[in-house]
């Protein structure tokens, strides 16, 4: 896949040679990390240096999907643009993935009547296609 | 490594002009520049000092070339335009002043409501206009964040979510977000310049309109058109100049390496814990000594953070330190009876100025002219600006002499 293409992929969202494989990795309901050469800690987001030894060799590799939710809302505004139910209560997350403590990913959950989600409910990694925006990390409850 | 502290710029420099252009919900007409001048003009008269006297420049979003230009300041020998408000334009001033790059400074920063912000400002074209180049602009500075929106942990969002992970952890209700809220429109009250004054009971607090749960339409600070501006230079050029000077102790600013929303690992890694640890290891005054308080609360919860770092109480105890200290026949928060925080009504009801608003009011009030909400002898003020992640600041002021 050329640049061009994988840009013309993801209208709206930044993708930058720093992230392309996260995102080229999302084309194939993939979800890639990072993770070190030299020292196997997991990073995100995608950058190009090991924060904990500086190695600046890192292999984008697939997790598992499976996490805990560590930070929770539910957004009743927004703009008409963001594509979501506003009115429903959108709920949004941060899941800690199970590969290592700090590893997270943003999202929000599927199919869930936000009353219910709690803070540390396991999930698991889904990758949705957006229309017009390409596909992108979202959750849903394990159970 | 324990915090250094080295403090040379001590006391040697000082805060002597104050300028502003009013706050406001409904203002039309202005830009972001035009209120930046309305408030640099003032400053500068306040100080005494005419476009001559200014050689260095720093302000926020309004390029200094566009201030220079506008006000006809012939020459400067510094000049910035740091990203974070309003601590990185201070420091870099204090900085400048101090080290000789430049000896009288003007500071600005203005805030303008945008189209997403307020309903009026969205129907007004001009505003929409301004918005050309700014979606995204966080993400364009690298900071990781590919994408925003609903789906996204980013700014406001995950300030809430952050605010759901306190309550939850530390089982507090939303009645302790309340009370930074209350606390704001009780002191907001006698503030002329705030846009919200009418008084706030607990009852409204709870069924204000939820926008992201926990955090509702109180507890998140109120888009304005506005600007502040700060004339800084010298202690002793200060004590020759027209108004009495507020010299600034100690400042810093503080940050981890997590310095973005979802990744901050806990609240124990925020800048804010940063920012204390510096402030007192180069102060030498101690908490003891404060008498006014101005603790960042464009989101509630965030004051609940900086009681807890500045050392008022502990992880976690900040909700219950801020209903200990609230005195009821007051409607406000009094720390040991005597220290009130956040005179001026904060960004919850003064008006969003990113903390800008915080550090003229404890200028203010270090001079002596709160009037109505004058402090009787305050002398020194803690001010701390920011929240979490890239832009947690601090700053000890006190009266000369
Ligand atoms: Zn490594």
């Amino acid at each position: 896949m050329t640049q061009d293409e994988l840009l013309d992929a993801f209208p709206g969202v930044r993708v930058d040679q720093d992230n392309a494989a996260y995102y080229g990795g999302l084309l194939e309901d993939r979800v890639l990390v990072n993770r070190c050469d030299d020292c196997a800690s997991w990073h995100h987001p995608p950058r190009s240096a090991c924060a904990r030894c500086w190695s600046r060799s890192l292999t984008p590799t697939a997790v598992a999907g499976t996490g805990t939710i560590v930070l929770l809302t539910v957004l009743h505004q927004g703009s008409r643009k963001e594509g979501a139910d506003f009115s429903a209560g959108h709920p949004l997350v941060a899941v800690e993935l199970d590969e290592q403590p700090g590893l997270r990913l943003g999202g929000t959950v599927l199919g869930a009547d936000p009353a219910t989600l709690q803070l540390g409910e396991r999930v698991r990694v889904v990758v949705r296609r957006l229309e017009g925006r390409g596909p992108r990390v979202d959750f849903e409850r394990m159970s | 490594m324990s915090p250094s502290r080295r403090n040379p710029a001590r006391d040697q420099v000082a805060i002597v002009g104050l300028g502003r252009s009013p706050y406001g919900r409904d203002r039309v007409g202005c830009t972001p520049g035009s209120l930046v001048l309305d408030a640099a003009i003032a400053a500068a008269r306040d100080a005494g000092v005419a476009a001559t006297d200014i050689d260095g420049l720093c302000g926020s979003t309004v390029a200094t070339a566009y201030v220079q230009a506008a006000l006809g300041i012939g020459r400067v020998s510094w000049f910035a335009n740091p990203a974070s408000v309003i601590g990185n334009q201070i420091v870099a001033a204090v900085a400048a002043v101090h080290s000789g790059m430049c000896e009288t400074a003007l500071v600005y920063h203005n805030a303008y409501r945008m189209p997403f912000a307020s309903r009026s400002a969205g129907r007004d074209p001009m505003r929409r206009r301004a918005m050309l180049g700014l979606a995204e602009t966080r993400s364009a500075w690298g900071t990781g964040h590919a994408e925003s929106g609903a789906n996204s942990m980013f700014g406001a969002n995950a300030y809430a979510a952050w605010a759901g992970r306190y309550l939850h952890d530390y089982g507090y209700g939303r009645d302790t977000l309340g009370l930074v809220a209350i606390n704001s429109r009780t002191n907001a009250g006698r503030n002329d310049n705030a846009v919200y004054r009418e008084p706030l009971t607990m009852q409204d607090y709870l069924a204000g309109r939820m926008v992201r749960d926990p955090l509702s339409v109180y507890d998140m600070d109120i888009p304005v058109d506005a600007a502040d501006a700060f004339i800084i230079t010298t202690t002793e050029r200060a004590r020759d100049l027209a108004r009495p000077p507020v010299l600034i102790h100690a400042s810093s600013l503080g940050s981890t390496d997590y310095g973005i929303e979802e990744q901050l690992l806990d609240l124990d890694h925020a800048g804010q814990v940063v920012v204390a640890e510096r402030l007192w290891a180069k102060s030498e005054l101690e908490l003891a000594d404060v008498d006014v308080f101005y603790p960042y609360e464009g989101f509630s919860n965030i004051a609940l953070s900086w009681f807890e770092n500045v050392g008022y109480c502990g992880r976690g105890e900040g909700g219950a330190f801020v209903r200990q200290h609230w005195v009821e026949r007051e409607q406000r928060i009094l720390i040991d009876g005597r220290i009130p925080v956040n005179t001026h009504g904060g960004s919850l009801s003064e008006g969003g100025t990113q903390g800008a608003g915080h550090l003229y009011e404890a200028c203010l009030q270090l001079r002596g002219e709160a009037g109505v909400r004058q402090v009787p002898g305050a002398s020194v003020a803690l001010v701390t600006p920011g929240g979490y992640y890239f832009n947690s600041q601090g700053f000890l002021l006190r009266r000369d002499g």
